[in-house]
């Protein structure tokens, strides 16, 4: 059935968004402060940030509900920052479903064929082919209030891909639906998207969901990129303290440099990237994986367990070393009993290159990372 | 007085809460049986709304039930005995009072219509430009005059376009113009009651209609231009059948609220022009023919029967639209 | 279609358009031609009785100019008094009596009855749909009976009772149904708002009793929609001409009317203060009780 939809929805790949220094201020708050980014054709790219760092602001200047204050919206390198939002073609997803309450989902869908005078049969006819598309043949005749909060989700996303747009925008389309829905949905959406190729910016706040979904990931913080890239890079390379935080859980291990890395516990590891020099003192960035922890066998260890959450397949480990230091493992739930609160433990890491900030910036500006 | 209370009465009610009996937990703590507790508490709840249920029947089911039936009973001149008839009915269907009926229909109509109409696209205007000190003001100034206006009202006109109102000698002294016989205007009149009733109309409308514009989504409008909509095709194709309902509504209660309005205009005509209510406060206050004591409680019951469905279809609509605008 | 030609989607985002890039506030700021046309023309139509009647009130017939005398000498005004005394008797005891009567009411329907809740909802909006003069034209019939049908019954000496005497409670008892209405949804809000399952709950397991929790812990945290209530119903009583004026009556909007006849300047003026008291005091309430209060009560 999808191939259908697929062959009439021809986006003509390559449509490409950029900002270029984009401002936009409101009162005090510079919502946008210098937006450069670059979303390729054909890519998802999701953006990522932390509540308030302008996101949403980003998509609805890309959307054309508001302008920049200073700089450009480009897309196919045509600035579009004056064009208003009903003739820039591009296919709005919000996080508030807001479907037309007086329509049926077929009707939703078919809305912005009637603004582009497609004749009646024809538009129902690609209106159902769209709805089968997001898994909603059953439901054509239901009106919005008839339907749950995923349904109504996906007739959005049928209705924002019923006009072959050349952008597709979803901001926190997930966010107001439970966990097994938005999973569901979220696969759903990829798929359509790369069946579709059409360029797609996708806000979230939620990280595993920009790292699961996008081609590339775009961290926002304070109304700037931090670092744009893929999700595996993003995790294993963070480019900015921040960054390292937001995404994932990053521990910040005190060590000193010798020659040939850094010294960890009782381990020398390389270091990647910009080696700082010899003899300084630096944080080592470690992901809670990349620690491994044994039990210590009725000897002090190296840490103390506080606290053991379950995760499903593994746990976390909280623990404290002597000097206060928090340090946060995981290991297999199988082992789990290993490790109960109060336990010794010995410590080491994963033998690859590591990541290392000087002292001096480790703290510097960053926020709790989520689990 | 009317539509506001209603303006918010939609479904909302909201199943009775099983666990949050409070009397209940309170006999569990003591001890005593749960069963018992149920069984004593229904019928003390049922004996509590007794003298609500007595006040009503007495003070308002039993007035307004006498006016229907006895609009039907006729006491005879000569024998004195008293039986069922159709003639009160029809009676108040013909020669004065069925001017006084078209002419209430008329009045309602026309001011429901136009102050639905300027009172919806005042509420937008209200709604879309002003801050929430400014809407505050004019909500409850609204609240006043849809509600509190009445006599007060009729003079407000009586001093201003009256026959020795300011407008009236203003316009006569320096532009020469009589609002009379120039203008065809008579506050004292069809026109003028228009005109006044106005004054209270398109403030109930701006009350009903606000929080169906304020319901009215920024998500819609933006989710229409993003399809390509522009503004007016938004309106006409997203915002005007989501308010339609609404607006329908409002204009009904406009139209019984017109048709049952009382004191501005007895203020203003001194009971003197043609309209139901006027003429069933006429006739029940005794100079009427032998034989014709039950026209005025005909003529109430014409009313009824004319208010009750429309107020019934308001409230169905009314109830249709909530679950869009919230 | 319209939205493909080049002209016709200017209109869509005119606005945010034009509103450049310095601006910081963006959208509904600028009120657009037809907006303003609007506020300036339905302002003329509400402000210019007000004015026109204030002019009125203030003119001097004799020697020209102006003068207060019309507001000066309300209070001196023959009947006057009287009435306004009337009005006031009636508006206090009908606040008292339809709190009295629908505050349990109210309570015990949430607490402890919900089931009867439609049934009371109907019942208390009802007086919105049947006009008052349908409704005096009924208890001018039932009056009619004490003197008939139940002559020499207690009732025709109730019916008696409530007519007559220094104060009309015919009056107050069927103002209490009139504002009905009012009560209900001022109580219904309020009683929803503070969510008196909760309280009444928390109240009894900590050991209160039952009137300890209505007078401590209900009726406080129910003052400002109770205040509501009862300031409609007063405004509501103070303003009433139907029923009065058709039962005969002279309370303060029937005498008004009685005074227009002959002296307009005063009803004028009398006209313009209840406006504006009410007003202002409408305002008041709507300020202490916060947005809530208005928008569901007014
Ligand atoms: N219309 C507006 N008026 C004033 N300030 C605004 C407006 N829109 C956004 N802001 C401010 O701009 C900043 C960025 O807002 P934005 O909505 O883009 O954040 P976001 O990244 O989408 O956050 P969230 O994850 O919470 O949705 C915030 O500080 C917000 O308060
Ligand atoms: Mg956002």
């Amino acid at each position: 059935m999808s191939s259908i939809a697929l062959e009439s929805l021809d986006t003509g790949t390559g449509t490409t968004v950029e900002f270029a220094d984009v401002h936009r201020v409101f009162g005090s708050t510079h919502a946008l402060d210098g937006l450069d980014l670059k979303v390729r054709p054909g890519e998802l790219l999701a953006l990522l940030g932390p509540s308030g760092c302008g996101k949403t602001t980003a998509l609805r200047l890309l959307a054309g509900f508001d302008q920049p204050d200073a700089g450009s919206v480009l897309v196919d390198g045509e600035d579009v920052s004056r064009l208003p939002a009903n003739k820039r073609d591009m296919g709005m997803v919000f996080q508030s479903y807001s479907l037309f309450p007086t329509m049926s989902a077929v009707d939703n869908v078919a809305f912005g064929l009637r603004l582009r005078g497609r004749g009646a049969g024809d538009r129902r006819k690609r209106a159902a082919e769209l709805l089968d598309l997001v898994g909603l043949s059953e439901h054509l005749k239901k009106f919005p209030h008839q339907m749950s909060g995923g349904q109504q989700q996906r007739v959005a996303l049928a209705r924002a891909l019923a006009i072959s747009p050349r952008v597709l925008l979803l901001d926190e389309p997930l966010s107001a639906l439970d966990a097994k829905v938005r999973a569901q949905l979220r696969d759903e959406i990829r798929r359509i998207q790369l069946e579709l190729g059409v360029t797609t910016v996708f806000v979230t706040h939620d990280q595993e969901e920009a790292l699961s979904m996008a081609d590339r990931v775009g961290v926002m913080r304070n109304g700037r990129l931090e670092q744009c890239a893929a999700p595996a890079e993003l995790y294993q390379r963070p480019e900015t303290p921040f960054v390292a935080e937001f995404v994932g859980t990053m521990n910040r291990l005190p060590g000193s440099m010798v020659p040939g890395g850094v010294r960890l516990f009782t381990q020398v590891v390389a270091v990647d990237g910009v080696v700082p020099p010899a003899g300084s003192d630096v944080r080592a960035l470690l992901r809670p994986e990349a620690v491994l922890v044994e039990p210590a066998g009725g000897q002090p260890g190296d840490a103390i367990v506080t606290t053991a959450t379950f995760f499903g397949a593994v746990t976390r480990l909280r623990m404290t070393q002597p000097d206060g230091q928090e340090i946060l493992a995981d290991v297999g739930s199988h082992r789990a009993a290993d490790f109960p609160a109060g336990a010794q433990v010995r410590i080491s890491v994963l033998d690859r290159p590591v990541l290392v900030r000087p002292e001096s910036e480790a703290t510097a500006g960053t926020v709790p990372g989520r689990a | 007085m009317t539509a506001q209370s209603r303006a918010g009465s939609s479904s909302e009610w909201s199943p009775a809460r099983p666990t949050a009996d409070p009397g209940q937990v309170h006999e569990l703590a003591d001890g005593s049986a749960p069963i018992v507790t149920l069984k004593r508490r229904r019928s003390y709840a049922w004996l509590g709304l007794t003298p609500f249920f007595l006040y009503i029947a007495a003070f308002f089911i039993l007035p307004t039930g006498t006016v229907l039936f006895s609009a039907f009973r006729k006491t005879d001149a000569g024998t004195g005995v008293t039986s069922f008839t159709g003639s009160n009915v029809s009676s108040a269907l013909h020669g004065v009072y069925f001017t006084g009926i078209k002419n209430s229909l008329t009045l309602a109509l026309i001011t429901g219509v136009v102050g639905a109409l300027v009172g919806l696209v005042l509420a937008w205007a209200i709604v879309s430009s002003t801050g929430n000190v400014l809407t505050r003001f004019v909500s409850t100034a609204a609240a006043v005059l849809a509600n509190f206006g009445g006599v007060p009202l009729a003079f407000l006109f009586i001093a201003t376009v009256g026959n020795s109102g300011l407008l009236t000698k203003a316009l006569a002294d320096h532009f020469h113009i009589n609002l009379n016989s120039d203008l065809h205007f008579d506050l004292y009149g069809i026109t003028g009651l228009e005109l006044v009733y106005l004054y209270f109309q398109i403030p109930l409308m701006v009350l009903v209609i606000t929080p169906a514009l304020e319901g009215l989504k920024p998500q819609w409008q933006e989710a229409a231009a993003n399809l390509g909509a522009t503004r007016w095709q938004y309106w006409r194709h997203v915002g005007a059948p989501i308010l339609a309902p609404n607006v329908l509504g409002a204009a009904l209660l406009l139209f019984c609220s017109g048709f049952s309005a009382y004191a501005t205009a007895d203020a203003l005509t001194s009971g003197a022009f043609p309209l139901i209510p006027l003429q069933i406060h006429a006739v029940i206050s005794g100079n009427v023919l032998a034989g014709m004591e039950n026209l005025g409680d005909a003529l109430a019951l014409i009313m009824v029967v004319i208010v009750v469905p429309l107020m019934v279809i308001y409230q169905l609509l009314q109830r249709r639209t909530t679950r869009w605008l919230r | 279609m319209v939205a493909l030609t080049p002209t016709a989607g200017a209109g869509g985002l005119a606005e945010t358009q034009t509103g450049g890039p310095a601006t910081s506030s963006r959208r509904r700021r600028r009120p657009g031609i037809g907006r303003g046309l609007v506020l300036l023309i339905c302002g003329i139509y509400f402000i210019g009785p007000l004015v026109g009647a204030f002019w009125f009130s203030i003119q001097d017939k004799v020697h020209g100019g102006v003068q207060f005398s019309a507001y000066a000498h309300v209070f001196s005004a023959v009947g006057f008094s009287d009435a306004f005394m009337l009005s006031l008797k009636l508006g206090i005891g009908t606040v008292l009596i339809s709190l009295l009567l629908m505050v349990p009411t109210m309570l015990l329907l949430h607490l402890r009855a919900p089931k009867f809740r439609p049934v009371v909802e109907t019942l208390c909006l009802m007086p919105l749909v049947i006009p008052p003069v349908v409704l005096v034209a009924g208890v001018g019939v039932v009056l009619a009976w004490g003197p008939n049908q139940l002559a020499g019954t207690p009732l025709q000496t109730f019916l008696n009772a409530i007519q007559s005497g220094k104060t009309p409670w015919v009056l107050i008892l069927e103002y209490v149904v009139l504002t009905l209405p009012f009560t209900y949804r001022s109580l219904d809000a309020g009683i929803r708002s503070v969510d008196i399952h909760t309280l009444t709950e928390a109240g009894l397991n900590l050991g209160a009793g039952w009137g300890t929790v209505t007078m401590r812990i209900l009726l406080p945290s129910l003052r400002t929609s109770v205040l509501n209530a009862a300031f409609l119903s007063f405004a509501l009583v103070f303003g009433e001409y139907t029923v009065a004026s058709i039962l005969q009556y002279q309370p303060f909007a029937v005498f008004i009317v009685a005074a227009g006849q002959t002296e307009g300047q005063l009803s004028t003026s009398l006209s313009l203060l209840s406006l504006l008291i009410t007003w202002l005091l409408l305002l008041l309430i709507s300020l202490l009780g916060g947005r809530n209060s208005t928008k569901v009560d007014i």
